[in-house]
């Protein structure tokens, strides 16, 4: 394949296009015939349960296990070829497993070696998560948050244009996850189309435009954050106090509000509140099993 | 092809930051200085022998540590990136499952080759020193045939290595098939042998089945070249195919057994899930 033809993403089409996305193990169906389609330059939210199969989707659209239907990645087909699908992509891990005894500088020069990206994007990648200072620093030396960005700096080695970004916040501090969605929305800005798996819900409307739930991998819902928000029958308000909470509980009652959970931490949207929320999925009719 | 030569470039490099490599590479040198040194004394004076002797010497202890060396770390290959979480990471990147396994596959061969020849080397050098006559071409032929040995071992590694769902589940197959290879395999042959009328070309079938076996009698065709360390099957190797022809079959034996491991490695490897 030439380069021309390596580096041509058809625009006009969506940036990632998924139809009739079934996957397996054993007699399990982790996906259930999802469809979907990210258009170029948005930011998607693929939220879900543990377990839920956010995993597996971005596994597949990577094309690192086997599946039944088809993706598309910028027009190229990960199942056909693969290679040139993954080139569009830059993929960040919820725990980046980066050679320990290399320094940052070796990490990415590997990668970029295999994504055919130049040597001084390392030196730029690292100037953009902030991570230049630590440019010999071995990985097993940096910190959960530093080993994030690097991961992200790896992502964007080759220019991709799509990233595919797992969970990549879940073991992270609330400083370091402020960080990493500062750097989100960088990308957010510079046209980068993004879908973002996580199964929390903190910042999503300052990150994404929309979101896609799923739900024992079936996709559940597909729609704005807003959309979402209007149909979830518990909305929860996060009240941060300082000192004697006794009268703010009291004025809460007093409007009419039932404050009946007190958490010292922000609390999340639970899961089976948003899951309740949406409409009943018709019976699966059994999954048949070949001989 | 890029892809491959950066994927060993790294394994070379991790090899190289590894303790294994200068340990391997010091018991190789150890072991052949010290097999040399005591063979002498037993024949009765002090000093160090010639490189055929040494290179007979070494025969059997390399027939033994180079394959479960070769096997383990195979083995713990593409099974160790498994276990750590890093398969699916490199599988994200624009390579194919062919290209990492054989870069792996190319990656560790150099490794170890560099780690055995560096031994060979040093040893080698120390018994050009002080012994009586000279053999270097043998020597390097055997250490080539170690060399062939080794390929084989690594790819038979990473079959145990693509197969296993973790990495100790792979070095306990590498070290299964170690043992078959080495001990199991010679045992079953003179049973087999014993209980049958397998003639000398049934028993070159078979020898042809064990490239530990195949690399062995190509090392003593070379260092003994009557065969009659051999006995009955050395006579038969010498009238029906005489040394030329017995070296074209086994080293055509020894290059398809480097070659199929690996290849039925990568054919595996394609339809695993990471």
């Amino acid at each position: 394949m030439d380069v021309k033809e390596r580096d041509a993403v058809d625009t006009s089409s969506p940036m990632l296009r998924i139809s009739g996305l079934n996957k397996r193990f054993g007699r399990a169906r982790i996906l259930r015939d999802v469809s979907l389609s990210v258009a170029q330059g948005s930011v998607v939210a693929l939220l879900g349960a543990n377990g839920a199969g956010k995993t597996s989707t971005l596994k597949c659209i990577l094309g690192v296990m086997p599946f039944e239907g088809d993706i598309e990645v910028g027009g190229a087909s990960v199942r056909k070829n693969g290679k040139e699908a993954r080139r569009r992509i830059g993929y960040v891990p919820q725990a980046p497993p980066l050679s320990e005894r290399d320094t940052c500088r070796e990490a990415l020069s590997f990668l970029a070696e295999l994504k055919g990206a130049t040597k001084g994007r390392v030196g730029e990648m690292l100037e953009l998560v902030s991570l230049a200072p630590q440019t010999d620093t071995r990985v097993g030396h940096l910190s959960g948050g530093m080993r994030q960005r690097l991961a992200l700096a790896a992502a964007l080695l080759a220019d991709p244009p799509l990233l595919l970004l797992d969970e990549p916040t879940a073991s992270l501090d609330v400083e370091s996850r402020h960080e990493f969605h500062g750097l989100i929305a960088r990308l957010r800005g510079e046209g980068k189309t993004i879908v973002l798996s996580t199964h929390v819900f903190t910042q999503l409307d300052q990150l994404a435009d929309r979101a896609l739930i799923l739900d024992e991998g079936q996709l559940a819902f597909d729609g704005t954050l807003d959309e979402l928000a209007g149909r979830s029958h518990a909305r929860r308000f996060v009240v941060s106090l300082n000192g004697n909470s006794s009268q703010v509980v009291e004025a809460l009652r007093a409007a009419g509000l039932d404050p009946s959970e007190l958490h010292p931490e922000p609390v999340e949207a639970r899961w089976e509140d948003v899951l309740a929320s949406l409409p009943k999925r018709q019976p699966e009719p059994a999954a048949e099993e070949g001989p | 092809m890029k892809a491959v030569a950066t994927v060993a470039r790294k394994e070379i490099r991790d090899a190289l930051n590894s303790m294994w490599l200068l340990l391997y590479a010091s018991l190789f040198t150890v072991l052949a200085l010290g097999l040399s040194y005591l063979g002498e004394r037993n024949l009765g004076s002090v000093g160090f022998e010639n490189f055929s002797r040494t290179t007979a010497s070494l025969l059997n202890l390399c027939l033994l540590l180079a394959p479960l060396v070769a096997l383990s770390l195979g083995a713990g290959s593409i099974a160790g990136e498994r276990d750590r979480g890093a398969l699916t990471y490199l599988l994200s990147q624009p390579l194919s499952r062919s290209e990492l396994l054989l870069g792996k596959f190319a990656g560790l061969c150099a490794s170890i080759a560099l780690a055995t020849v560096a031994g060979f080397g040093v040893a080698g050098a120390v018994i050009a020193m002080f012994a009586t006559s000279l053999n270097v071409g043998t020597y390097l032929l055997f250490v080539v045939l170690v060399l062939g040995l080794i390929a084989v071992m690594t790819g038979l590694g990473l079959i145990a290595s693509v197969v296993s769902e973790t990495r100790v589940q792979a070095l306990g197959l590498a070290v299964l098939i170690w043992f078959i290879a080495v001990f199991v395999f010679d045992l079953l042959l003179i049973g087999t042998v014993s209980a049958t009328s397998l003639g000398g070309g049934g028993l070159m079938l078979a020898l042809l089945l064990n490239p530990v076996e195949i690399v062995r009698v190509l090392a003593i065709i070379h260092l003994e070249p009557d065969l009659q360390i051999l006995g009955p099957f050395g006579s038969y190797l010498m009238e029906r195919l005489g040394v030329g022809g017995a070296t074209a079959i086994l080293t055509a034996a020894l290059v398809t057994w480097i070659a199929f491991p690996v290849t039925l490695a990568a054919w595996l490897f394609e339809g695993r899930d990471p």
